[in-house]
């Protein structure tokens, strides 16, 4: 699954530790779904989506 | 902004290893040295058991704790990592403990103590750890 969590994290200029932070999650866990290693669940999900002000569907995509 | 480190679940986990499976692996190792230097002991009745039951119970208390962690961790991904490395753990006993079997019928290996298979599960799980969280740092 493809994410945009890198760009809309760079644009508000939050490491990968302060978005960890935000989201109570470790850094190596935004680390792992930015690069695609993860895919989070759905609370995780609806929680960034939150956190981004966006659909999960704007942050996320399905590769096929 | 303070940066988390560890999850609160991660450092119960820590208490508990530190508190709770650190002594006990004392007293399993207390045991062995003692049996080890009086090898003519031979419990007999109840003993056997309490004897048995106690060398036991570094595993059984680490497989609750490691249980407890992992009901208790929120954060999925760690979660996920500690599982894979609980595999890996398992998978390297069950085919070490099964080559070493083997080769004692075999008859090119001498028995493996009961007591040295969950050293071979503790090495392959921290190994496998170690390499999941390197891999993901």
């Amino acid at each position: 699954m493809k994410n945009r969590l890198r760009v809309l994290r760079a644009e508000r200029e939050w490491s990968q530790a302060d978005l960890a932070e935000r989201l109570e999650v470790s850094r190596q866990s935004v680390n792992a779904i930015e690069t695609g290693k993860f895919d989070p669940s759905l609370p995780l999900a609806f929680k960034l989506a939150r956190l981004f002000g966006m659909t999960i569907e704007e942050i996320f995509s399905d590769e096929a | 902004m303070e940066r988390r480190v560890g999850s609160p679940a991660r450092y119960r986990f820590d208490d508990r290893f530190l508190f709770i499976i650190v002594p006990l692996f004392l007293l399993d190792a207390v045991l062995g040295g003692w049996a080890f230097h009086y090898r003519h002991f031979h419990p007999t009745g109840i003993l056997v058991y309490v004897c048995a039951a106690l060398q036991s119970m570094p595993i059984i208390a680490f497989i609750v704790v490691l249980g407890l962690y992992l009901a208790e961790e929120t954060d999925e991904f760690m979660r996920a990592l500690w599982v894979q490395s609980l595999l890996w753990g398992t998978g390297a006993t069950l085919a070490v403990t099964t080559f070493c079997g083997a080769m004692e019928k075999y008859g090119q290996a001498t028995h493996m103590g009961g007591g040295m298979i969950p050293f071979v599960f503790y090495i392959a799980m921290i190994a496998s750890l170690a390499v999941n969280t390197w891999r993901n740092r």
